[in-house]
């Protein structure tokens, strides 16, 4: 049997990285999109650059992006993908607010660019769409499942909203094989430092080496279902490899608090977070929404999918990857 | 108190670290803006050591929201701003032309459209460029040369330069445009031949590399050293009048020019031979194949030659190139050297 090819959007950022990892093990030719080539050589695939039997063997990089929708055509009819993985676009919903046109155009228009190449190909591939927890905004139930109604607060998760919708607008209008999957909050090392995970464990790692004093947040009262990234893509993954195509949420289920996420962060390193732990009220910028938290029990009945690694043991690993960073 | 408020769009590439360098040593409040991404890398200005300058304040931005460009201009107070953001790579450009016209083009006009909305007394840099000239109609060329560019990089920046100009002319708004020749360091990225070049002979080197592969090496460039260059841009906004200035060193030299004198920095003397694609170059002591021709590196439109004339900014701003291309090429090899000895060459 002929392998399997796979697309990967955002293939440089976390999730992409780690999902071309898992299909890469499991045979798969993987196609990714990256837009800037000064930047791949540093990023999260970079382990499988100095791969010759990797890199342009099993895995192709293509310089392209969704402004560039006729170059994104002539890139995809070539690579003639099985399967399509739509990861990426600006990701935080803080900086959307900031920048809610270039949010728009790279996290909303580019799905309608992408479903339109796929829609005409002549054998159209499966496509997953990676959403996020944030169309849901401040939902009214607790917790939310593939039937509970968008409700973005965020000019991102808007447009995350409209990119969902689209995909499933495609499977209905055209018999494309499209999903989306509802992603809460997942972590790994490969998480970017501007996420509050990755600042905590960067800040731990950093007072426990001697090298920062104390820690500065604005709030700890925040809480977030967290997840382990690589259960995430493992779980994608499963979703175009089912023999039908539909929506899923992937979450733990579990709330945990920033708070929680501080002390067991300075658990790991044996200090007490009261000892280094300032607040400061300026760094408060939005109203916390409520918590959201997931519900994926369809996943584990239809995909037999359940997330592997718990809270402490996701705090631990990204802590100790931090130290390990350190000592390079 | 801080002199001045500056705004340098573009602050990871190589001309926005050193162009930060120049303004914080004379005094600046400096606001950097950069695009994220999940690779975002601030190592230039780190072997500056200007990263963590307590005047330097590095700003998340996107050229292409108009919206954000005008809160960007009213948050900093900034009264010169420097646009050196852009999609800056000419063989991307062939493959991503809507995007490079969106950032490249259209940014400029965002800039601009800001500028003049929120407080037309800002000073305005706007970084043209020498693919401008492309299949040069004359040499060498000055701000006078009429343009003919090969890329739909050199048809953007084209854009930028003529929008810039045509908001000076219509609402009297400082817009200095600074056709910029080819400018290096060892700050350049690995995309950039300079610098590929450095690089590889520094692993040829040392072991870890075997073959350099290039593209046409018969292309004639007119190469000076960045920091020299941002110096000049510097001086185009102090100027009593915005106006138009090549920055160039008015000496040209072939690609094959420049990998002979790297691999001469590392004592390593290169035999020339054969034409076209079988041209191949090979260490003069060991007979080693070390250079060689690979046509995939070839553009759809090249540019063969560019040679400027900067009188005009020496006349006018007082701006001369210090840096041969001999101390330049030196420094590049040094430096990479230095890096991949300890394998840590970005």
């Amino acid at each position: 049997m002929k392998d399997k090819i796979a697309f990967i959007t955002g293939i440089t950022g976390q999730d992409g990285s780690y999902l071309a990892d898992h299909l890469l093990e499991q045979g798969y030719t993987v196609h990714g999109l990256v837009h800037r080539p000064d930047s791949v050589g540093s990023s999260n695939i970079k382990h499988h650059l100095a791969d010759s039997k990797i890199f342009n063997k099993r895995l192709f990089l293509h310089t392209g992006s969704f402004e560039d929708a006729t170059h994104l055509r002539r890139v995809i009819y070539k690579a003639k993908p099985d399967e399509f993985y739509h990861l990426a676009g600006q990701s935080s919903p803080r900086l959307s607010l900031e920048l809610p046109e270039a949010t728009v155009e790279s996290v909303g228009m580019a799905t309608l660019r992408l479903l339109e190449i796929l829609r005409d190909l002549e054998h159209p591939s499966k496509f997953l769409y990676a959403s996020s927890s944030e169309v849901f905004g401040s939902p009214a139930t607790s917790p939310q499942d593939e039937m509970t109604p968008v409700n973005p607060t965020t000019p991102y998760g808007a447009a995350k909203a409209f990119s969902q919708q689209m995909t499933c607008i495609y499977r209905m209008a055209y018999g494309l094989q499209t999903c989306s999957v509802i992603l809460y909050n997942h972590e790994s090392p490969r998480r970017g430092g501007h996420f509050v995970t990755m600042k905590i464990a960067r800040a731990v790692a950093r007072i426990k080496a001697g090298q920062k004093k104390g820690l500065t947040l604005g709030s700890l009262t925040g809480r977030r279902d967290w997840g382990w990234a690589p259960d995430y893509v493992r779980g994608m993954a499963l979703m175009l490899q089912a023999g039908t195509t539909d929506d899923y949420v992937l979450a733990t289920g579990e709330l945990h608090s920033v708070e929680q996420l501080v002390e067991r962060a300075f658990q790991c390193v044996d200090l007490n977070w009261k000892d280094y732990v300032e607040f400061d009220q300026s760094l408060v910028t939005t109203v916390e929404p409520v918590a959201p938290c997931g519900n994926s029990n369809k996943a584990e009945r239809l995909l037999g999918w359940k997330p592997t690694v718990q809270f402490d043991e996701m705090v631990q690993r990204l802590v100790e990857s931090e130290i390990d960073k350190l000592t390079i | 108190m801080y002199k001045k408020t500056a705004l340098i769009t573009g602050v990871t590439g190589q001309d926005g670290a050193y162009l930060v360098k120049l303004l914080l040593n004379k005094g600046y409040k400096v606001y950097g803006t950069y695009r994220r991404t999940s690779s975002v890398n601030f190592w230039r200005m780190q072997e500056l050591g200007v990263n963590r300058h307590e005047n330097l304040h590095l700003v998340e931005f996107d050229l292409t929201d108009p919206g954000a460009c005008i809160r960007l201009l009213e948050k900093t107070g900034a009264t010169e701003v420097y646009n050196l953001a852009a999609q800056s790579f000419v063989g991307v450009s062939f493959d991503q032309p809507h995007t490079t016209a969106q950032i490249t083009a259209l940014g400029v006009l965002n800039l601009l459209e800001a500028i003049r909305f929120v407080n037309t007394q800002i000073r305005f840099y706007q970084a043209s460029t020498s693919e401008m000239f492309g299949k040069v109609q004359e040499v060498p060329q000055k701000e006078t040369t009429t343009f003919w560019p090969r890329s739909p990089y050199g048809v953007a920046k084209l854009y930028g330069h003529w929008i810039t100009l045509n908001y000076r002319e219509s609402y009297d708004i400082f817009g200095a445009s600074g056709i910029l020749f080819n400018h290096e360091s060892p700050l350049r990225g690995q995309e950039f031949v300079t610098r590929k070049i450095t690089d590889s002979v520094a692993k040829i080197k040392q072991g870890k590399l075997d073959v350099l592969e290039l593209g046409n090496i018969d292309a004639k460039r007119d190469w000076g050293y960045a920091e020299d260059y941002v110096d000049g841009m510097w001086r185009m906004l102090q100027a009593d009048e915005p106006d138009t200035y090549v920055l160039a060193t008015n000496r040209t030299e072939t690609v094959r020019d420049f990998v002979s004198m790297s691999f001469r920095g590392v004592g390593i003397e290169l035999n020339w031979q054969g034409e076209g694609e079988q041209e191949i170059a090979e260490d003069t002591e060991s007979g080693k194949l070390l250079v060689r021709i690979n046509p995939k590196f070839y553009r759809p439109a090249e540019v063969e030659l560019l040679l400027g004339d900067a009188s005009k900014a020496k006349e006018k701003l007082g701006w001369v190139p210090k840096t041969t291309l001999e101390e330049l090429c030196k420094m590049m090899v040094e430096a990479d050297l230095r890096r991949n000895e300890v394998n840590a060459s970005y």
